[in-house]
C-alpha cells in the first residue's frame, strides 16, 4: 500500500491556477524529491500535504488515512521550514518538546524522545540555548530534531539546504542522506536544486507549468526526460538541443540530419517517431567530446571554455550559429575563439517532438 | 582608549551643547526638588533660600499623615494600571486578529480602527460625560478606565508587529498540533514582549499623567487621581504660602512615572529611537 497518494489535486489563488490536477502515490519510507523552478507550484503541493493549505479539489491520503480534512497537527506530518521556523523564546529543549507536549505525550517520554533525537543529530550539548545563540547548520539540525521527536509517517523537507553556505550544504546533504535510512517514514524534499534531487532522492518529480512533467529514478530522469522542459532543466549544464529532421535512409535506427547536412546516426526507434520529420535532437555534453578541426562530426568556435579541473566544459557556436556543449580533457589546451572539431555521439542522443515529447535509445539505462 | 569609546566621543562643540541642553532641562526639577526640601516659611521670606541649608523633609511628612495625595496616588495607580493592563490584551488580541485572522471587512475594519486617530478628545469629551453621567459611571474607577481602553494606535501597533513575526512561526505551532489560542498565547505573544513593553509603559504614562477627563469624571475628592488633587490643591496664594509643600506634591507625584522610567528605560529609550528612525 502506498505510504502517500494524492489524487487529482488542483488549486487555485483568485484567477492563477497553480496546481492542475496533481497525482502521485508514495511507497513507504520512499524519498522523493519536487525538482522544479519557481513557481512551478512544488512548495503549494507540499504545504497542501501538510495541511497549511487547502486544496481546492482532490484528496490527499496517508498511510490509508484520508487527511486532506484534518488540521496539519493530526495529519501525522512533520515539515521542516526553508527558514526552519523555531521558536525564538523557547529553548531548543522546547522547541522539541512543543509539539509533544500538545500531543499530551508523557513528559518522561518527551525527555526520552528528545535526548534519543538530541544524540543522532549531535545536538546534545545545545539543548538548552535558544535558536538565536546557534549558527545556521545547528538550527537545521534542531529544525530536524524538532521534526523527528514527532515519529512523523511523512518528513516534508521546504528546501531545507537553500540557507546554508556551499560546504555545510555538501555536509549537510551526505547527513541527511544518512539520517533517512534511520527514521521509519517516508520523505518528501521539495528543491530547486537538482544535485540536491539527484543524490538525495529515490524517485524524483519534476514539477513545472502547474503540473508533475515526469516521475522516475534520477537516472531515468537524466537519461530518458519525458519532454523538452525536463531535459532542459535536469543535468548541468542543461542538454543541447539543435533542430534536426528525420533522414530516410537508416533501418530500425532513426538518423537524423542537422542544418548543415551532418548525419547523426541515433539508437532510437524510428517506429517511436509518430509521423513526424522535424525534431530537436538533444545531446547532453558528455555525448559531445572534442577533436582536431576536420576529424569530428563537425565543426566549431569556442565561445566560453570552463575549466573545472577533471573536465573541461566548451561552450561552442556552430558555423550555422547554434550553440553546443562540449567536454574536454581536463588540461585542454583550448581558449575562446579557437576552431575546434566536435564527435558527437549519437547513440546517447534524445529526439524531441514539436509537442515537446522526448524520444530516447533503449539501452541507455 | 577602546576603538568603541574613541568612536563613540562627542566632538567638543557638540558635547558642550548636549551639556547645556541637559542643564536646562535639569535645572527645574534640581529647583523643584530643591525647594521641596524647605520650610513654607522659610521660602515666603525669600525662594532663593532654597539653595542653601538647612534642608527639611517636613513637607513630604506632611503628605503623607495629613493630606489626601496618598489617596490620590493610589487613586492614579489603579487607573493607570488598570488602564495598562486593559489596553495591552485588548490591543494585543486585536492586533493578533487584524495580524493573522482572516475575516470578512477585516481591512475595512482596519481602517475603521485607524480612523479613531484622526479623532481628538475634545470632540467627544461632551457627549461622552452625557453618557457616563446618563449611566452613572462618574466618581468610579470603571469611569476613569473605560475611556482609555479605546487606543486605535495600541492596536494599530500590535497589529504591525504581530504582521512582522514570521508566519512560519504560526504554521510550525499549527503542525506542531497548537490550537490558535496556543499559538497566540505560547509563541506569539511572548514574542511580542517587547512591543507589549512599550506600549505599556506609553499607555501607563499617559493615563497617569491624564488630567482632564480624570477632571470631568472624578467630582469628588475620593475618587481624584493625583493630577486632579494635586490641581485642586493649589488655591490662591498656594504658590507663595505653600511652596515647599506643592513642590513636595509635585516631587511625591512623579516618583512612580521615575520608578517606571528606571524599570522600563530600555523600552522607553528604543521606542524613541524607533521612532526617530522610522
Amino acid at each position: 500500500m502506498a505510504s502517500l497518494s494524492l489524487i487529482d489535486v488542483h488549486k487555485r489563488y483568485g484567477s492563477t491556477a497553480v496546481l492542475d490536477g496533481v497525482s502521485l502515490e508514495m511507497e513507504k519510507k520512499e524519498f522523493i524529491a519536487f525538482l522544479g523552478p519557481s513557481g512551478s507550484g512544488k512548495s503549494t503541493l507540499l504545504r497542501i500535504i501538510a495541511g497549511l493549505e487547502t486544496a481546492d479539489s482532490g484528496e490527499v491520503w496517508l498511510d490509508g488515512r484520508r487527511i486532506d480534512g484534518l488540521t496539519p497537527g493530526d495529519r501525522g506530518v512533520a515539515l521542516v521550514f526553508q527558514q526552519y521556523a523555531l521558536y525564538p523564546h523557547m529553548t531548543v529543549r522546547e522547541n522539541m518538546a512543543f509539539g509533544l507536549r500538545n500531543a499530551k505525550v508523557p513528559a518522561s517520554e518527551i525527555t526520552t524522545r528528545i535526548e534519543q533525537a538530541a544524540r543522532t543529530l549531535e545536538i546534545d550539548q545545545l539543548l538548552d540555548r535558544k535558536p538565536g545563540q546557534l549558527s545556521g547548520g545547528q538550527r537545521q539540525r534542531v529544525a530536524i530534531g524538532r521534526a523527528i521527536v514527532k515519529a512523523p509517517k511523512l518528513f516534508l523537507l521546504d528546501e531545507p539546504l537553500s540557507n546554508l553556505d556551499a560546504a555545510l550544504r555538501n555536509r549537510t546533504r551526505v547527513e541527511l542522506a544518512q539520517l533517512r535510512q534511520r527514521v521509519d517514514a517516508a520523505v518528501i524534499m521539495v528543491t530547486h536544486d537538482q544535485a540536491e534531487a539527484m543524490t538525495l532522492a529515490d524517485r524524483i518529480v519534476v514539477m513545472s507549468d502547474r503540473s508533475i512533467q515526469q516521475v522516475g529514478t534520477p537516472m531515468e530522469i537524466y537519461d530518458r526526460p519525458a519532454n523538452r522542459f525536463v531535459a532542459g532543466f535536469v543535468g548541468s549544464p542543461a542538454m543541447t538541443m539543435l533542430p534536426v529532421t528525420l533522414d530516410p535512409s537508416g533501418n530500425a535506427d532513426a538518423i537524423v540530419r542537422l542544418g548543415n547536412g551532418t548525419l547523426i546516426a541515433t539508437q532510437i526507434k524510428r517506429e517511436e517517431l509518430t509521423g513526424e520529420t522535424s525534431f530537436d535532437l538533444g545531446l547532453r555534453p558528455e555525448s559531445v567530446t572534442v577533436a582536431a578541426v576536420g576529424a569530428g562530426t563537425l565543426d566549431a568556435e569556442a565561445v566560453i571554455v570552463e575549466r573545472l579541473g577533471d573536465r573541461t566544459l566548451v561552450y561552442a557556436r556552430l558555423d550555422d550559429g547554434s550553440e553546443i556543449t562540449a567536454v574536454d580533457r581536463g588540461d585542454s589546451k583550448l581558449h575562446m575563439g579557437d576552431r575546434l572539431g566536435l564527435l558527437i555521439d549519437g547513440r546517447s542522443a534524445h529526439l524531441f517532438g514539436s509537442d515537446g515529447s522526448g524520444y530516447h535509445a533503449e539501452q541507455t539505462i | 582608549m577602546s576603538a568603541a569609546a574613541t568612536r563613540n566621543r562627542l566632538p567638543l562643540p557638540a558635547l558642550i551643547g548636549v551639556v547645556i541642553g541637559a542643564a536646562i532641562m535639569v535645572a527645574p526639577l534640581l529647583w523643584t526638588l530643591l525647594l521641596s526640601l524647605k520650610s513654607n516659611s522659610e521660602l515666603m521670606r525669600d525662594s532663593a533660600a532654597a539653595l542653601s541649608p538647612p534642608y527639611t523633609l517636613g513637607n513630604y511628612r506632611d503628605i503623607l499623615a495629613g493630606s489626601d495625595v496618598p489617596l490620590w496616588l493610589l487613586n492614579s495607580l489603579i487607573v493607570s494600571l488598570g488602564t495598562t493592563a486593559a489596553v495591552l490584551l485588548l490591543c494585543s488580541l486585536a492586533g493578533y486578529g487584524f495580524a493573522r485572522l482572516d475575516f470578512p471587512c477585516r481591512r475595512s475594519l482596519f481602517i475603521f480602527v485607524l480612523l479613531g486617530l484622526a479623532i481628538p478628545e475634545q470632540a467627544v469629551i461632551l457627549p461622552r460625560h452625557q453618557l457616563f453621567a446618563s449611566m452613572g459611571w462618574h466618581n468610579s474607577y470603571g469611569g476613569l478606565i473605560l475611556p482609555g481602553l479605546a487606543a486605535p494606535f495600541g492596536v494599530f501597533f500590535m497589529t504591525q508587529y504581530f504582521r512582522a513575526i514570521p508566519k512560519d512561526l504560526d504554521e510550525a505551532a499549527m503542525l506542531d498540533g497548537a490550537s490558535r489560542f496556543r499559538i497566540f498565547w505560547k509563541v506569539l505573544l511572548p514574542l511580542s514582549l517587547p512591543a507589549q513593553a512599550t506600549l505599556g509603559v506609553f499607555t501607563f504614562l499617559g493615563s497617569w499623567n491624564d488630567y482632564w477627563w480624570p477632571l470631568i469624571s472624578a467630582t469628588t475628592s475620593d475618587k481624584y487621581t493625583l493630577t486632579v488633587g494635586l490641581a485642586s490643591s493649589q488655591m490662591n496664594y498656594a504658590q507663595t504660602s505653600g511652596l515647599g509643600f506643592l513642590m513636595a506634591q509635585a516631587v511625591f507625584a512623579s516618583i512612580p512615572i521615575l520608578i517606571v522610567y528606571i524599570i522600563f528605560q530600555k523600552q522607553i529609550v528604543g521606542a524613541m529611537a524607533g521612532a526617530a528612525t522610522r
